[in-house]
């Protein structure tokens, strides 16, 4: 197993390490040293380093979920905000099957301006728009619950090792929480207080995503009567 | 204003189920403004400065003065005028280029708040009738969008002019020439308080945030003075308001009105 | 420039009209993370300087046709407020600040790694909200952290600082009364750990010698502001973001 040897706060252009390592996420090589090239925390492995980001944008990864807003509709597809970049694009035979037509079919009867969906990214690369599909279980329009938006660079602190995190903050609030790995996050649940409570934990771990012993606190959170 | 931003369909509903039970998104009652503070005196290359935040909101002024021709058919005033901008840091959907009808707007609604309450006695600003006055360049920068930019802006304006000090000019061979040393306060008559309300389905509420204003069928803003008379009213949005509304929205920017007014003169 | 004054610039014992000595910069503040909308932002207040920046993006790039299907685009825009400066300045964009935002870019560009973003573009924002000498020195330092904050990876941090040429004598950040009358000015804008300059102008005359002196003192400056920005960026996180 690799070991952490390290992990110290970092901004870009600071040297991390020297030597033969494997370069990661977010740290370049230049000669012999090994660089940041952001602000974040590195970690130092027996043969590799990289650095965990502290912000910044999402960037589309085939097979992601992630939640969208739709912003427009035209004949053939729809455009959703992914908080990204680039938007993404959900082809309207995705709703209405292979009998689709532009003639007899009105997408805006399916998805308005403004709708969320949640869906997974079918394709992308550089020189176009991320293609999603909704064609799986749990995937499509999002019909209740409340949208939180936090840092992409979170996501993973929100799952946790396995799912703990999230699986903790569902079952001490009676929450059903949709993560899209985009930093978007719908929250819903039958009683109101269970989910003031869910907002609230999943809020502190967006500010606090740095910290090493988050799950603690938010065992702590969720075990802290009310307000 | 600027904000083009598309509100979630969930959102939208949300905000309407609230208000039927008379809440709202942020947890205030329906005629709480947001909190506000104020800083004053924050940009000491202009004689007058403010920054103001309105909940999330925020607006930076300041006010330059310097002697100017007066318009030729009020040689007996001094010169007042009130511009607005929404600075691209303020929105992802802020736009660079000329203001648009949104932005001429607000910088309009903004100074006709502050000049039709006759806040400042401008016949006070002569250096020399027909010749010289003293000119008021009240400059409002946006630099956060969230809602209600009308009285951020306001309030902004009226606390840097209150706070700001006037040079003393005279005029020497017929040029206006500043006498070093001498500063007077302005010539303050009231304090005008401009209070915007929108409209989302019959419900009347106080200072929309962004959210709100997203999805307002009309809005309001009402400019107060010291003596609570109404001024200055501009109505806007694709929806009207009914007589009952609009006489609602009055008393509402009286009260609240009356309020905001106690903190601005607080600055003074 | 050269404006007539009665101030000394700088007495016999070494001290500058404002009290600093000549090796000294203004008092420098930085706080990141200011602008609740902007992808990243920061505020500086570098002796008079008040600058916000803001950063947007990457994000899509409207009008499309400035969109480089290999790699994103910076873009920048150093804004004077209208009350800014003494005089009321005109608020559409002059000359000047049209060019200092193209030096502005081309300082942060060698910094910038965009190749990962095509199609898109970064939008940098400089507000100054008040004017003092150094301004374009003050607003690269917030921008920098600006980008850092917004999460756009970076080569190194950018930092600026200016030395000029005061009664003969070589100083470090040069003041608005010492750029009216002093005789030279000199910003510098520096890749601290690649050791890289990415901003020098200057304004006046020097001699080779003291070209160097000059250059030499401004990288000391640049690596002063360098380590307050760290701080910056540092402090947000500790804050509890």
């Amino acid at each position: 197993m690799m070991e952490i040897t390290k992990r110290k706060f970092v901004t870009p252009g600071e040297v991390i390490a020297t030597g033969p390592l494997r370069t990661e996420n977010n740290v370049y090589r230049d000669g012999d040293k090994i660089i940041s090239t952001c602000v974040g925390i590195s970690e130092i492995f027996e043969n590799s380093v990289r650095v965990m980001a502290l912000s910044g944008i999402y960037m589309p990864r085939i097979d992601d979920a992630v939640i969208g807003k739709v912003q427009s509709t035209s004949l053939m597809f729809w455009e959703l905000d992914i908080n990204s970049c680039y938007v993404g694009i959900l082809r309207a035979d995705e709703v209405f099957g292979r009998d689709y037509s532009a003639s007899s079919n009105d997408l805006s009867s399916k998805l308005r301006k403004g709708d969320l969906i949640l869906a997974r990214i079918a394709n992308f690369d550089r020189s176009r728009d991320p293609l999603l599909t909704i064609k799986s279980r749990g995937l499509g329009k999002i019909e209740s619950g409340e949208l939180i938006k936090i840092s992409p660079m979170t996501i993973p602190r929100l799952i946790g090792r396995q799912g703990a995190t999230i699986q903790t903050i569902e079952s001490n609030t009676n929450a059903r929480i949709k993560i899209g790995q985009n930093g978007w996050v719908v929250v819903s649940c039958e009683d109101s207080s269970g989910l003031l409570k869910a907002i609230k934990v999943i809020k502190m771990i967006d500010s606090q995503s740095h910290v090493p012993d988050l799950m603690e606190r938010v065992k702590s959170l969720l075990e802290s009567e009310g307000e | 204003m600027a904000n083009k931003t598309i509100i979630e369909q969930l959102k939208r509903e949300q905000i309407l189920d609230l208000l039927q039970e008379g809440k709202r998104i942020d947890g205030r009652a329906l005629d709480e403004p947001r909190s506000i503070s104020i800083e004053t005196g924050i940009i000491s290359n202009a004689e007058g400065s403010a920054r103001v935040k309105l909940g999330d909101t925020e607006v930076v002024t300041g006010v330059k003065i310097h002697p100017d021709k007066p318009f030729p058919d009020v040689g007996d005033k001094g010169i007042f005028i009130c511009t607005a901008e929404i600075l691209p840091i303020a929105d992802p959907t802020a736009e660079l280029g000329p203001p648009n009808e949104n932005v001429i707007e607000l910088a309009r609604v903004v100074d006709r708040g502050i000049r039709e309450t006759g806040m400042i006695d401008l016949t006070k600003l002569v250096i020399k009738e027909n010749k010289s006055v003293v000119g008021l360049f009240v400059d409002n920068s946006v630099i956060n969008v969230d809602g209600n930019l009308f009285d951020a802006c306001s309030y902004a304006s009226v606390a840097a002019l209150l706070t700001c000090m006037i040079p003393k000019y005279e005029l020497q061979d017929d040029q206006p020439v500043q006498i070093e040393g001498e500063k007077s306060k302005p010539p303050v008559n009231t304090i005008p308080v401009s209070v915007t309300m929108a409209r989302i389905g019959e419900h009347i509420i106080v200072d929309p945030n962004s959210d709100e204003w997203a999805c307002m069928n009309a809005r309001i803003t009402i400019t107060t003075n010291s003596d609570e008379n109404i001024c200055a009213l501009q109505k806007g949005g694709s929806d009207g308001f009914t007589f009952e509304q609009l006489i609602k929205c009055s008393e509402l920017a009286i009260s609240t009105g009356s309020k905001i007014r106690k903190q601005l003169e607080a600055v003074a | 420039m050269g404006r007539k004054t009665d101030i000394t610039l700088l007495d016999e014992k070494g001290i500058r009209c404002d009290g600093r000595k000549i090796d000294q910069t203004r008092n420098i503040t930085i706080k990141a993370g200011i602008l609740k909308n902007a992808d990243g932002s920061a505020y500086i207040e570098f002796g008079g300087n008040k600058i916000i920046a803001g950063v947007y993006g990457p994000r899509d790039i409207h009008p499309k046709h400035l969109a480089d299907s290999d790699t994103g685009v910076l873009r920048c825009r150093y804004h004077m407020q209208p009350f800014s400066v003494p005089e009321r300045k005109n608020p559409a964009p002059s000359r000047r600040e049209i060019e200092i935002s193209k030096v502005i870019k081309e300082s942060l560009q060698p910094a910038v790694i965009l190749d990962d973003f095509p199609r898109t573009a970064i939008d940098l924002y400089l507000e100054v909200l008040q004017a003092d000498g150094g301004s374009r020195c003050a607003a690269i330092d917030a921008a920098s952290v600006a980008l850092a904050d917004a999460g756009i990876p970076m080569r190194d941090m950018v930092s600026a600082c200016a030395a000029g040429k005061v009664e003969n004598t070589i100083v470090l950040d040069v003041n608005n009364e010492e750029d009216q009358a002093g005789q030279a000015d000199m910003p510098v804008a520096l890749m601290p750990h690649l050791e890289k300059i990415t901003l020098v102008q200057l304004d006046g005359m020097l001699t080779p010698d003291e070209y160097k002196k000059c250059l030499e003192t401004a990288i000391i400056g640049c690596k002063q502001v360098y380590e307050i920005q760290r701080s910056a960026l540092k402090a947000k996180y500790e804050n509890g973001g």
